[in-house]
């Protein structure tokens, strides 16, 4: 319950409450994410100015079109790095900071097709090596299952 | 006072029920949103400012804000954001109000929304987690063990400060437990009537509520409010902008009021000491207030309906007391006599108000928005058969004691 662990911290245990969530990820979002279980990406193209968004929403946000499923378009999966950075410092889970073992790169993604960006980890590739332009492709978990994570990180093309 | 002429030209709401899973937040908030702005006939690019808000820490969305101006036309606009607790509804709808009636803005738009299903959670718990537990989180330091926190001041949080108020209620005017099953069943038959209402029960009676178990003393479970999906919106704009219009429901005073009682300061720990927690001056000052902005002198006479917030049965009588629509400790009675029916001298919620409807940011906005509904003559199978000149919406809230008043009327002050 409560304990004075030290003076002037209070630190409170045993609440009553668990406070877990499931949002509610709306019709075209989850066909975004059960297509991940095919190798799939799929974004919403606005009809009237031609926008195209990843992952695919249902109101255009640059000139407010409703979106539906018949605007959903599939991607090669292609796409060009257009921004990173490099982390050498992660957390512990315990609230510490520990220099990580290995950097690890993250990056902006413009796919083929698309006007939005997503943000990913990029693998198989040094820090030295990244560098704006270059071409990345997705790696695929090997059995897929309809979730964020099939997409483990991108990687350069071959 | 020196502020512009402003009138609500427009209403949306979305169908309210336990569970939208079809829809994310954003997808939610925008059924409403378009709705009002297309009720008032204006584009998106008209619209000059937005006001948003919902309950702080519920839904699990620190700033949903953030999230739902690209689905609304709200790019390139000021979006300003109101968190009040359960009263959220009342202030942001009070907030488009203020931006309009200070000249800064013509056309603002009023959105509210709760989406409770986000929770995993039943009912509201994952919310009281931030309000109840981190707005109590001083007591500790006055010495006062968790335990002893939830057991005496924060019981099921609002359900916890309304038994009490209740029980103060019903001691000093006589009203009984029956009285609760009438409202409560009034409210399933007015909801009924509304398509948009979450629990509907046509021909409900008190004996059907009666039936029900009961939860927390004088509480049974037909006395309380759902925990809705849902969201309301309004579009409020400038007088020369509304005469324009066919339909319009005049802003004709408005007051709020909060006080340390919100924090339950004085229920354990040395605040203000409000010994009657069925007292809430907060809403007879701000009544008070609202009243003489509107010009009205006699609400008994001159308030044709209102829109009271009513999570429980209770409050619809408290606060239709301190509303000025019934005698001190008398609403039960005229309750009995059927004046708070739809077709009653006095209709009290007739869109079966927060006790069947309970998306708690939109709750206290939708009771402007019904009561817009009423004075323009658009509330359809809940319209009140008799002329509405002027309608009184009531917000309440905060953590227990933020009150919002709103009169609006069917012309300018």
């Amino acid at each position: 319950m409560l304990h004075l662990e030290r003076e002037g911290i209070v630190r409170v245990k045993g609440l009553p409450f668990v406070a877990r969530f499931k949002w509610s990820t709306g019709f075209l979002m989850e066909r975004f994410i059960k297509s991940l279980a095919e190798k799939k990406l799929l974004g919403a193209k606005c009809p009237s100015c031609g926008y195209t968004y990843v992952p695919p929403r249902s109101r255009c946000g640059k000139c407010l079109t409703k979106l539906g499923e018949k605007n959903l378009v599939e991607l090669s999966g292609r796409g060009v790095l257009v921004g990173y950075t490099t982390a050498y410092v992660g957390l512990d889970g315990e609230g510490n900071f520990v220099d990580l073992e290995k950097p690890r790169v993250i990056g902006a993604i413009k796919l083929e097709g698309a006007d939005s960006t997503i943000f990913m980890p990029i693998g198989e590739i040094d820090p030295e090596g990244v560098r704006e332009g270059m071409e990345v492709e997705p790696k695929w978990r090997e059995a897929t299952r309809g979730e964020l994570a099939d997409i483990e990180y991108f990687k350069p093309s071959r | 006072m020196m502020f512009r002429n402003v009138a609500i030209i427009g209403c949306g709401q979305t169908k309210h029920s336990s569970k939208r899973r079809d829809v994310s937040l954003p997808e939610m908030i925008e059924e409403a949103a378009w709705r009002a702005m297309e009720d008032a006939q204006v584009t998106p690019e008209e619209i000059d400012a937005i006001v948003v808000g919902n309950m702080q820490g519920f839904g699990g969305v620190a700033q949903p804000d953030q999230w739902i101006g690209d689905w609304i036309g709200a790019p390139g606009k000021p979006v300003m954001r109101i968190a009040t607790g359960g009263t959220t509804g009342g202030s942001v709808g009070q907030g488009a109000i203020y931006a309009v009636a200070s000249g800064m803005y013509d056309k603002v738009l009023a959105v509210a929304w709760e989406k409770h299903s986000d929770s995993k959670e039943p009912g509201a718990t994952t919310g009281l987690l931030h309000v109840a537990l981190a707005n109590f989180f001083h007591a500790f330091n006055y010495g006062m063990n968790l335990k002893s926190l939830v057991a005496t001041t924060v019981v099921g949080a609002a359900a916890g400060v309304a038994v009490y108020q209740a029980m103060f209620y019903m001691h000093r005017s006589g009203c009984r437990i029956e009285h609760f099953d009438m409202v409560a069943a009034k409210s399933r038959r007015n909801a009924a009537k509304n398509k948009y209402a979450h629990l509907q029960w046509p021909g409900c009676t008190p004996e059907d509520i009666a039936k029900t178990e009961m939860v927390a003393y004088p509480f049974r479970f037909g006395h309380i409010c759902p925990a809705s999906d849902g969201a309301s919106a309004i579009v409020v704009a400038a007088e020369d902008i509304a005469k324009k219009k066919e339909d319009k429901a005049w802003v004709k005073g408005l007051a709020s009021y909060s006080d340390e009682e919100n924090q339950l300061m004085s229920e354990s720990y040395g605040g203000v000491g409000i010994l009657d927690a069925s007292e809430q001056m907060g809403c007879r000052v701000s009544a008070m207030k609202a009243y003489r902005m509107a010009g009205i002198t006699d609400p008994k006479r001159e308030i044709d309906v209102a829109e009271i917030y009513q999570p429980f049965p209770s409050q619809e009588l408290i606060f239709a007391e301190r509303l000025g629509l019934f005698d001190e400790g008398k609403a039960w009675v005229a309750l009995e006599e059927g004046e708070m029916e739809i077709d009653g001298r006095m209709p009290t919620d007739p869109s079966g108000g927060v006790l069947a409807t309970n998306a708690i940011g939109s709750s206290a906005l939708q009771r402007i928005l019904e009561a817009a509904l009423q004075v323009m003559g658009k509330a359809e199978e809940h319209q009140v058969p008799k002329e509405v000149r002027n309608a009184v919406a009531h917000g309440w809230g905060g953590v227990t004691n933020y009150t919002t008043v709103t009169v609006l009327g069917d012309s300018p002050r």
